[in-house]
C-alpha cells in the first residue's frame, strides 16, 4: 500500500515537472496572442499567409521527394544483391550524421553560386557569372531531399525486414502476381512504417530552420518569419506567428496519424524476410553497381566539400575552381584561440547536461508507466512525447516568454540570458528521443528479470544499475546519441535564446560566415559532424 | 491406378553438398499422401517443389497430364497452408479467404462473398468473416488458413507441418477434422510432417523421405510391417535390431553371418527358450508394460532391446528368454 502511494505521489511530481515544461509556456504563448492588435495585423498582412502556405507546401513536397527517393533505394538494398551492397546500404545513411545547420553549409560550399560545381561549369563553359543561384523554394527543397529521404530510406528498409516471405508466397498460392502482390500485400504492410517515415518528414520540414535561413532569401517560411519578427522587436506578433505554426503542426499530424490504421506490426508467428535476390543479367548488374556507386559519391559530396573548405586558410581561394592552398590553419585557430573553443565546449557541455536530464526524466517515467503503472501513466507518456510534435521554434519562442519574466508564483523565473535556458531547451526537445526508445525497451523487459535479482537479495539501486540499465541499453543508447547530437547541432532554440557566454556552436558558425571566414566555419562543421558520427556510431551498436 | 498427380525424376540442388532428388511419386486422384522425414530430410524442399517456389532443377511435376514444372505458383492453382498460416494481419478473416478469389476474374461480390461463407462454414468457422486474425486462437489460424486455400478450388492442396503449431491437446482432434474436411472436399493432399503418428492418422499414403531420398512409399501398414530398408524400419514404428548370432538365436539358425532382423517390440515375447537376456528396466504404460533386456548373447548387435507385454510378465533383473512371434529379415 505505502509503495502504491509512493509511486502515485512521484507520478503525481513528474507530471507537474513534464507539465511545467512542456504545456506550460505553451499556453503563456497561447494566452498571450490572443492580443487583437497583433492578430489583425497576422490576418491581414499577406507576408503571414504567404509564410504559413510556404510552410505547408514545402513540407509536403519534402515528404513527396524524400519518399521518392528513400522508397526505391530501401528496396533496392533489401531485396537485391549485387557487389557492394553492404556498404552501400550504409553509407546510404550517412546524411544523418549532418546536423541540418551542418549540412546546409556543406551544400552551399558544394551547389551555392560560388561552389565547386558552379565554379566548375563557370570555368568550362567561360561563363561570365555562376550558372544558377542556390536560392529559393527549389534550394530548401533540395537540402531537405538529400537529408530527409533518410527517414524514408530506413523506416521502409526496416519495414521489408520485418516482412514474412510466407506471405508473399500465400499470395501467390493464392493466383496474385507480381503486382497483385505488390499492392495487395507489400504495401499494406509496409503502412505503417511509410506513414512513419512522412509523419517524421512532414514534422522535420515544418520544424526546419537552417535551409529557409541560409537559403529562403526573400522566401519566407513559418520559422523564418517567427525568428524574424522577434528580432525586430514585434513580440506580439510572433507570438501570433507562434501559435499559427503550432496549429499547421498539430492539424498536420493528426491528419497523417488517421492514415496510419491499427498497428498490425504484431507479426503472426515468426516470419523471415525474404532473401535478397542477386542480380543475375550481367549488363543489369553493372548498371545497379554503378548507380549503386554513382550515388554513393553524391551522398558524400558535402561532407567531401566540408572537408575540402576546412583545410582552405582565411583568403586563401579567390577565383581558382579548386582552393590553391590546403592546411590545418583554421583546426590550428579552433583549438587555440579560446574565443573560439568556447563555443565548442558551451554545445558539448549542454548537450551533455541536457541528455542527461532526458535519460533521467525518460528512466523515471518508463519505470511509473510500465513497471508500477500508475494511474496517470497516459499522461505522462503524452508528455513525454508532446514536444516531438511542435516544432522547435515554437518552443523557443514559448521558453524565451516565459522564462524571461520574474513571477515566482505564477512558476516563472528569469532564465533568458543565464547558462540554463539553452540546456533547459534542448532538453525539452530530448525528451520525447529518450521517452521513445526507454519505453519501448522498458515494455520488452520481462518483469521477472527484476524480480529474479531482487530475490536474489538486491535492493532497488542495484538492480537499476546491474539488471534494469544494462537490458534497456539498445533504446536507451539510441534515444540518448539522437538526444545529443540533436542538442549539439541545435540552431532553433540557440538563435532565439543563446547570449554571447552561452553561444553553441552553430551560433558561431553562422557569425564565421558572415565575416567570410568560411574555413573556420567548416573546420566547425567537420568536428560537428566527427563527433554526431561517433555518438550515432556508439547509440547504434547492439 | 491413373496418377492425378505426377512427380517424375524431380531433383534439386543446395549448394554442392546437399542434392533433393531425383524423386518420382505417383498420387491418385483424392488421396492424402503424406511426406514423413526427419528435419533436414528435404520433404519441405519437396512442397514447395511442388508448389512453384522453389525452381526444380530437373525432372517434371504434371497435374491431369498437364505438365506444370514451369508454371509460375500464381497460375499452378495448387492450395498451400503454411507451417506458420501465414495470414495477413492487415485483412479480417473473410478479407483472408477471399484473396485468391477477387484476383481471378469472378468481380461479382455477391458470388465472392458466397464462396468465401461456403469456405468457412466448411472448417466450422462460419459467420467469423469481420473477425481480426490476430484475434483468433491457434486453432482457428489454422482453419482459416486452409478455408483460404480451399477457398479458390485448387487442383492439389499442399500443407506443411499443418499441425506444428498447436498446443499437443489440440492435435488429435485437428487432425481428425482436417481429414474429414479433406476428404468432403476429396481434393488430392500432400502434407509435409516429421511425426509418424502424423503421418499415419492423416495420410493414406506415406512417402519415407530421408537425406533427400525417397527411401519407401506405402500405406501405414505396408511401411510397419514390410520396411524396405533399416531406415523405414526405425523411423516408423519402435523397432528392435539384432544382427549376426543374435539375429540367428531369435530367428532359429536359418539366418546368415551378416543377416539383419528387425522386430517391433510387440512381437517378442518372453518364453521359456530363445535369446537369453537380463531384464534392466521396466517402464508400465498402463494396459502393457516395455521391458528393457539386456541380450547376453556375445558379439550380438544391439546390447538392449525392448519387449512390450503384460504388466506383471518379468521383473527387473530377471534372467528371461525371448523369442520372436514375427521377426522382419532385411
Amino acid at each position: 500500500m505505502n509503495h502504491q502511494r509512493g509511486s502515485q505521489l512521484a507520478a503525481i511530481g513528474l507530471v507537474l515537472l513534464l507539465a511545467w515544461l512542456v504545456v506550460y509556456p505553451i499556453l503563456i504563448v497561447a494566452l498571450d496572442a490572443a492580443d487583437t492588435t497583433a492578430l489583425r495585423a497576422f490576418v491581414t498582412r499577406p507576408g503571414e499567409w504567404a509564410a504559413l502556405w510556404a510552410s505547408l507546401w514545402i513540407s509536403l513536397a519534402s515528404v513527396v521527394l524524400a519518399g521518392a527517393i528513400g522508397i526505391p533505394l530501401a528496396f533496392l538494398f533489401e531485396w537485391f544483391d549485387f557487389p557492394g551492397r553492404k556498404t552501400l546500404g550504409a553509407l546510404v545513411a550517412l546524411p544523418v550524421v549532418l546536423p541540418p545547420l551542418v549540412g546546409v553549409i556543406a551544400f552551399l560550399f558544394l551547389y551555392g553560386e560560388s561552389g565547386f560545381i558552379a565554379r566548375a561549369i563557370q570555368a568550362t563553359l567561360g561563363l561570365e557569372q555562376a550558372p544558377w543561384r542556390l536560392q529559393g523554394a527549389s534550394a530548401i527543397l533540395l537540402v531537405h531531399a538529400y537529408s530527409m529521404y533518410v527517414y524514408f530510406y530506413l523506416f521502409t528498409r526496416a519495414g521489408l525486414a520485418r516482412l514474412d516471405v510466407s506471405m508473399l508466397e500465400a499470395a501467390q498460392a493464392l493466383g496474385a502476381d507480381r503486382r497483385g502482390t505488390f499492392w495487395r500485400v507489400i504495401v499494406p504492410l509496409l503502412r505503417p512504417s511509410l506513414v512513419g517515415a512522412a509523419i517524421l518528414t512532414f514534422m522535420t520540414a515544418l520544424g526546419s530552420f537552417s535551409a529557409p535561413y541560409i537559403f529562403g532569401g526573400g522566401f519566407r517560411v513559418m520559422t523564418t518569419q517567427i525568428v524574424a519578427t522577434k528580432l525586430n522587436g514585434d513580440l506580439p506578433l510572433a507570438m501570433v506567428e507562434t501559435v499559427a505554426l503550432a496549429a499547421v503542426a498539430v492539424i498536420g499530424l493528426l491528419l497523417l496519424r488517421r492514415t496510419e490504421g491499427d498497428d498490425i506490426l504484431v507479426a503472426l508467428g515468426k516470419g523471415i524476410a525474404p532473401r535478397p535476390r542477386p542480380i543475375r543479367r550481367r549488363g543489369v548488374r553493372l548498371l545497379a553497381t554503378a548507380a549503386g556507386w554513382g550515388l554513393a559519391v553524391v551522398l558524400l559530396l558535402p561532407h567531401l566539400t566540408l572537408l575540402l573548405v576546412s583545410l582552405v586558410p582565411y583568403g586563401a581561394w579567390t577565383t581558382e575552381i579548386l582552393p590553391p592552398v590546403l592546411n590545418f590553419e583554421n583546426y590550428r585557430r579552433l583549438f587555440s584561440e579560446a574565443e573560439r573553443l568556447r563555443p565548442m565546449i558551451n554545445s558539448l557541455w549542454m548537450a551533455a547536461a541536457s541528455t542527461a536530464v532526458a535519460v533521467a526524466v525518460a528512466l523515471a517515467g518508463g519505470w511509473l508507466v510500465v513497471r508500477r503503472r500508475v494511474g496517470l501513466r497516459r499522461a505522462i507518456e503524452a508528455l513525454l512525447a508532446l514536444p516531438w510534435a511542435l516544432p522547435g521554434t515554437v518552443f523557443a519562442i514559448a521558453l524565451a516568454i516565459t522564462f524571461s519574466v520574474n513571477a515566482p508564483f505564477q512558476l516563472r523565473f528569469v532564465l533568458v540570458g543565464t547558462a540554463v535556458i539553452l540546456p533547459l531547451a534542448y532538453l525539452v526537445r530530448a525528451l520525447p528521443l529518450t521517452g521513445r526508445g526507454i519505453l519501448a525497451s522498458y515494455r520488452q523487459l520481462d518483469p521477472s528479470l527484476e524480480e529474479a535479482a531482487a530475490s536474489l537479495g538486491a535492493g532497488r539501486w542495484r538492480t537499476l544499475a546491474r539488471v534494469t540499465i544494462p537490458q534497456l541499453r539498445p533504446g536507451l543508447a539510441a534515444g540518448a546519441s539522437l538526444a545529443f547530437v540533436a542538442g549539439l547541432g541545435d540552431i532553433v532554440a540557440s538563435i532565439v535564446l543563446y547570449t554571447y557566454e552561452t553561444r553553441p556552436v552553430s551560433i558561431e558558425i553562422l557569425s564565421s560566415l558572415r565575416l567570410s571566414e568560411t574555413g573556420v566555419a567548416a573546420a566547425f562543421g567537420v568536428v560537428l559532424m566527427l563527433v554526431s558520427a561517433l555518438v550515432l556510431g556508439i547509440g547504434a551498436r547492439r | 491406378m491413373t496418377a492425378f498427380l505426377q512427380i517424375q525424376a524431380i531433383k534439386k540442388q543446395w549448394a554442392h553438398t546437399v542434392t533433393i532428388g531425383p524423386i518420382t511419386l505417383d498420387i491418385a486422384r483424392g488421396e492424402i499422401l503424406a511426406l514423413l522425414g526427419p528435419s533436414g530430410s528435404g520433404k519441405t524442399t519437396i512442397l514447395r517443389l511442388l508448389a512453384g517456389f522453389e525452381p526444380a532443377d530437373s525432372g517434371r511435376i504434371a497435374v491431369a497430364q498437364e505438365e506444370v514444372t514451369a508454371v509460375p505458383p500464381a497460375r499452378r492453382r495448387f492450395g498451400m497452408v503454411f507451417q506458420h498460416y501465414a495470414l495477413f494481419p492487415h485483412l479480417d478473416v473473410g478479407e483472408n479467404v477471399g484473396f485468391g478469389l477477387t484476383g481471378a476474374g469472378s468481380r461479382e461480390h455477391g458470388a465472392v462473398d458466397a464462396k468465401v461463407a461456403a469456405a468457412l462454414a466448411l472448417v466450422d468457422l462460419a459467420g467469423y468473416e469481420g473477425r481480426k486474425v490476430n484475434e483468433l486462437s491457434g486453432g482457428q489460424q489454422q482453419r482459416v488458413a486452409l478455408a483460404r486455400a480451399l477457398a479458390p478450388e485448387p487442383r492439389v492442396l499442399l500443407l506443411d507441418e499443418p499441425l506444428s503449431n498447436l498446443d499437443p491437446s489440440l492435435r488429435e482432434r485437428t487432425r481428425r477434422e482436417l481429414r474429414q474436411v479433406i476428404k468432403r472436399v476429396g481434393i488430392t493432399t500432400v502434407f509435409v510432417t516429421h511425426e509418424q503418428e502424423e503421418a499415419f492418422d492423416l495420410g493414406d499414403r506415406i512417402a519415407v523421405i530421408n537425406a533427400g531420398r525417397l527411401e519407401q512409399t506405402g500405406t501405414p501398414e505396408e511401411l510397419y510391417e514390410t520396411p524396405a530398408n533399416l531406415f523405414v524400419a526405425t523411423f516408423v514404428g519402435r523397432a528392435n535390431v539384432f544382427r549376426g548370432a543374435a539375429a540367428r538365436a531369435l530367428c532359429g539358425s536359418s539366418g546368415t553371418e551378416d543377416a539383419v532382423v528387425v522386430v517391433r517390440p510387440e512381437r517378442l515375447r518372453f518364453a521359456p527358450t530363445g535369446l537369453p537376456g537380463i531384464v534392466r528396466e521396466r517402464r508400465y504404460t498402463g494396459a502393457a508394460a516395455f521391458f528393457t533386456v539386456e541380450s547376453e548373447t556375445e558379439g550380438g548387435g544391439s546390447d538392449r532391446f525392448e519387449v512390450l507385454a503384460e504388466p506383471n510378465a518379468a521383473r527387473v533383473g530377471e534372467r528371461v528368454h525371448v523369442q520372436a512371434t514375427r521377426a522382419i529379415s532385411l
